[in-house]
């Protein structure tokens, strides 16, 4: 049976088009990614699912060998085999930063020369390695591409964790904003007194932050830079504006992923806070690992023997010799122990978790899975996931 | 209850053995640490600087960004730019990247206004946001300040504990060097950058530790890690492996089976639930004593571990249990046991 929240996910898969999961590390984000891709898949849709994370799980879940920067098709027979008939399509890719910064390049560069100026550049090549930072230009520009492709109904963006997450939705105007400021312009028109102008109180200070911030050759190669970037800022400013369009879409749905223990939540609520502070609505959040099944029925279960006699009576233990009898008592303790800890465990994330959730709009699914005995690995394992996501068939 | 109906039977808690310290934590004033989210870095840093605290230490700590996690481990609000006493003898801090900036300029600029006005220019702050590496060399020079502030005949922050906040942003610190390479000339910014770079790779005064899970994806992400890290030369601490879980039997375990067949026979179906628990509880600690083994041989580090503190919030007493964990003073693991 599906719950109220199970079915808000669902509508979710079924009607959006791009599905952004945000999340700290450690929570298995991409793994629901992967999973809400699947279930898309599974009921018709094309879908891609785009994943940040070095670590080759989603590829291995998803059966692909070696996933790369390029788009991978999930094979049919495969598919088949694990979602049944009338399913659509899965594909994913992995970013790489550089990879796809250049080709971002290429992309938008005018004519080669330009592109190959650019390239070469080494401030160009140190900034698309400074990649805590360009992750999110690249992840746009994967997820612009992708929707403006037609090629996909559904997209599924797992995204890096914490604040660089939220860098998705500042960094479409950044290049755009920065090739529009004036420093570009003072890079390029070195020999207009500019930075008298820029800085009135402090010209001859500024003179010397530059020698100290940036030495001559640094100041050169940022000028070359920019005289090649400058050309690409239409370009940018189209994309940046378009990015802008798209996450704000009510096609768009963003997604919160999330743990119930203390860092997890911390780290959560920033991201959560800094959605609100950016009126992005968060369609849902989906607590992993948020409870231990067995321990869910809570302390009393019909049946059970109240006393430790009646229990041991009943378990014929007294036919047991006595060391072996006194190691089933000390069991039997351990066990109650075992019990109660998983109980007060459940009880300690469903009160963060109602804490939590209360801080979210109104109009946020909230679903709350267990805690799996294995990690998920496979295509029927995805499947299974997404089950728990957005209810069984 | 299930917990009443057995209060009676008391049986000895099982042997852990005591596991290895961090051997002389304090020696280096600059304390890194690295590891993935959600792994308690911020809990093992403030269960650091609680010991040293206890030693007469002065420690600071350090994080990075705008989490402020260290509000919620000491119960103090307002944590910002300045250091500032959160109680129990620590002090902390937030590395703001503008903030840090504003400093690095007064060092260089040496007039305070101007300085500013530099860094609010909105034109050179386009520049700053998107230069390579900006943000790391303010934040190590400011991490250089603070380790060289003086007090008396003493530093006044020993030791500096460093939230690294994420793995990416460890490296990125780490390669500065190599990532500016061919890009700046001489001149002072490369004495600048070449000074930082030695602080940070100088045995005798820096460590960097790195804190993981016993979990069979960190376990293979630390392993990518140190490899990289010892790339950079860095001088290594310990490895830090957090929440362990404690072996839940002794060797009563032997009898699960056959309490399980009883249980079935006699129908106990809440017995045959707390059955099913004991054996994922057994499976999730044979796990992790797994992957700690593979970090044990893999890696030439002294290997700590923490115990699984339950509960959402951890005490500052809990904390300061673990801190003595840490660094061997604290024989007794039971404290840890919070429920």
């Amino acid at each position: 049976m599906r719950t109220a929240d199970q079915a808000r996910v669902l509508e979710l898969v079924d009607s959006r088009r791009l599905i952004v999961c945000v999340g700290p590390g450690g929570v298995g984000k991409t793994t629901v990614a992967a999973s809400l891709a699947v279930l898309a898949a599974r009921r018709g849709k094309r879908t891609l699912v785009l994943t940040i994370d070095p670590a080759r799980r989603l590829a291995d879940a998803l059966g692909l060998d070696g996933m790369d920067d390029a788009l991978h098709a999930v094979p049919k027979q495969r598919l088949a085999l694990a979602l049944g008939s009338g399913h659509g399509e899965l594909h994913a890719a992995m970013l790489d930063t550089s990879v796809s910064f250049d080709a971002l390049i290429r992309r938008i560069g005018t004519d080669p020369e330009t592109t190959a100026r650019i390239l070469d550049n080494p401030v160009y090549r140190a900034l698309s390695r400074t990649l805590s930072r360009s992750h999110a230009h690249v992840a746009m520009e994967r997820v612009y591409d992708a929707v403006e492709s037609g090629q996909f109904d559904l997209i599924v963006l797992d995204t890096p964790p914490l604040r660089s997450a939220l860098e998705i939705l500042d960094a479409p105007g950044r290049i755009a904003r920065f090739l529009d400021d004036g420093v570009v312009r003072w890079f390029l028109k070195p020999e207009r007194g500019r930075l008298s102008r820029l800085l009135p109180r402090g010209g001859a200070a500024a003179t010397r932050l530059l020698g100290l911030l940036a030495s001559k050759k640094l100041v050169d190669n940022t000028a070359e830079f920019f005289s090649a970037l400058v050309h690409l800022k239409q370009g940018f400013r189209d994309r940046a504006g378009r990015m802008h369009e798209i996450l704000r879409a009510p096609s768009t749905a963003f997604v919160l992923i999330c743990a119930p223990t203390r860092a997890s939540l911390e780290d959560c609520s920033f991201l959560r806070d800094g959605l609100i502070a950016r009126e992005v609505p968060i369609a849902a959040a989906i607590f992993n690992r948020a409870f231990v099944a067995e321990a869910r029925s809570g302390d009393n279960v019909p049946g059970a023997a109240d006393d430790l006699g009646t229990l041991e009576a009943a378990l014929g233990l007294a036919e047991l010799e006595p060391t072996r009898a006194a190691l089933a008592k000390t069991l039997l303790f351990r066990l109650a122990r075992v019990k109660s800890q998983a109980v007060s465990m459940n009880r300690t994330a469903l009160a963060a978790i109602d804490a939590f959730f209360a801080r979210l709009p109104n109009g946020s699914a909230r679903v709350e899975l267990p805690e799996f005995e294995r990690d998920v690995r496979d295509l029927p394992g995805l499947t299974g996931l997404a089950a728990w996501i957005a209810g069984p068939d | 209850m299930s917990t009443v109906r057995r209060a009676s039977v008391r049986p000895p808690r099982p042997s852990t053995p005591p596991p290895p310290p961090l051997r002389e934590p304090f020696t280096q004033r600059l304390q890194l640490f690295t590891g993935k989210g959600g792994v308690g870095k911020s809990s093992v840093v403030a269960a650091l600087a609680l010991e040293a605290a206890a030693r007469g230490l002065s420690p600071l700590i350090v994080e990075l960004g705008h989490r402020a996690s260290m509000e919620g481990v000491f119960g103090h609000n307002g944590i910002g730019y300045e250091p500032s006493a959160v109680g129990h003898g620590v002090a902390a801090m937030n590395m703001d990247f503008q903030l840090a900036l504003v400093d690095y300029m007064t060092e260089h600029v040496k007039v305070k206004a101007i300085s500013k006005a530099i860094v609010e220019n909105r034109a050179l702050r386009g520049f700053f946001d998107a230069a390579p590496a900006v943000p790391e060399i303010v934040t190590l020079n400011r991490l250089r300040q603070l380790i060289e502030a003086r007090q008396g005949a003493g530093f006044r922050h020993n030791p500096v504990l460093v939230d690294l906040d994420a793995t990416g942003h460890a490296l990125m610190l780490l390669e500065l060097p190599s990532v500016l390479d061919g890009l700046i000339g001489g001149g002072p910014l490369r004495r600048l950058l070449m000074s930082l770079s030695t602080m940070i790779r100088d045995p005798q005064l820096t460590r960097l530790h790195i804190v993981t899970l016993p979990g069979e994806l960190p376990a293979q992400e630390t392993l990518e890690l140190y490899a990289k890290l010892v790339a950079r030369k860095v001088p290594l601490g310990a490895l830090i492996v957090n929440q362990v879980p404690e072996e839940p039997f002794g060797p009563e375990v032997e009898l699960l089976d056959d309490l399980e067949a009883r249980a079935r026979i006699a129908s106990q179906s809440a017995l045959l639930l707390e059955i099913a628990l004991a054996r994922r509880a057994l499976q999730r600690q044979k796990l992790a004593s797994t992957q700690i083994e593979r970090l044990t041989k893999a890696l030439p580090l002294p290997v700590i571990r923490l115990p699984l503190v339950l509960g959402s919030g951890i005490a500052v007493d809990d904390l300061k249990n673990l801190g003595r964990l840490l660094v061997g003073s604290g024989a007794n693991a039971s404290s840890a046991d919070a429920q």
